[in-house]
């Protein structure tokens, strides 16, 4: 067998499928070596980027979310894509307790992608969408 | 998800089952609030979250929301048997600088 793999999945942004997403995910990320931990911490950070993109990409609105996942040897890539609002300022977004709804939400959600995975990566574009790409790399047990 | 409430005294103890998410945590938030203002003697709110397998920022903003109406009422907010991952993103958000945290629901209704 090969040390590499992918899964693609395109859903529409309805909330009901941001649980599909994170286990879908989780289920792909377990061919690698994980603790139950990590395993943990990669659905809480696609359930953080999935949700952002139907509350705030698509103001949950119908819209398409993309999710890929793939790894080469120990290393896990997640990419989450919407071609929604975009975000404006990208380094005031990721800021701990920053989010634009402060009513409803504690703006946490990019605090937690960083926190459980090694890279998190944000491209976005106001009225074109936001693309999230997070890696994680399994820990060699051994060292 | 599933939940369930019990009033005692002055508390309300919330047992939650599932994962509590952005789909599952509007229903949850509405049902806590009415329960607020439907009990106006209600201070205290106790989360059992022995059952509860996964939560996320939706979910922990919807706890927070509810504990914040509570705090002006001057009330105290508890999470029973939070299991070691639900207990990290807790505690990575705060929670323990607003919360306590027990393993028994009548180790806290002692307490109060
Ligand atoms: N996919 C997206 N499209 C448009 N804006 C986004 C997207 N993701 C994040 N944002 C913006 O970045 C802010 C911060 O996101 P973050 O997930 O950290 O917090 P939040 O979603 O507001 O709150 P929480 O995640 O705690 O529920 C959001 O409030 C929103 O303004
Ligand atoms: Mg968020």
């Amino acid at each position: 067998m090969t040390s590499t793999n992918w899964i693609k999945l395109e859903i529409p942004s309805d909330t009901r499928n941001v649980a599909f997403a994170r286990t879908a995910v989780a289920l792909f990320a377990s061919q690698l070596d994980w603790t139950l931990d990590e395993l943990e911490d990669i659905k809480v950070a696609v359930s953080e980027a999935v949700s952002n993109s139907v509350i705030h990409g698509y103001g949950l609105q119908e819209g398409l979310v993309k999710i890929g996942a793939s790894y080469t040897g120990p290393e896990l890539r997640i990419v989450i894509e919407d071609f929604g609002r975009g975000i404006a300022d990208i380094e005031q977004a990721q800021e701990v307790g920053f989010t634009s709804i402060p009513e409803e939400r504690m703006g946490l959600g990019f605090t937690f992608m960083h926190e459980y995975m090694d890279e998190v990566l944000v491209a976005s574009q106001v009225d074109t969408g936001t693309t999230i790409t997070m890696i994680k790399r399994v820990r060699d047990l051994e060292s | 998800m599933q939940y369930h409430f019990q009033l005692e005294g002055q508390s309300l103890i919330a047992t939650l089952r599932g994962e509590l998410d952005l789909h599952t945590s509007p229903r949850f938030k509405e049902e806590l609030t009415r329960l607020f203002e439907t009990h106006s003697n209600v201070t205290h709110l106790i989360m059992d979250v022995k059952g509860l397998s996964f939560v996320d920022s939706s979910g922990l903003g919807v706890i927070l929301g509810r504990y914040r109406e509570l705090q002006e009422r001057g009330g105290r907010l508890f999470f029973v048997q939070a299991n070691p991952q639900v207990k990290r993103i807790l505690q990575m958000s705060g929670f323990q600088k607003i919360a306590e945290f027990s393993n028994s629901t009548s180790d806290v209704l002692e307490r109060i």
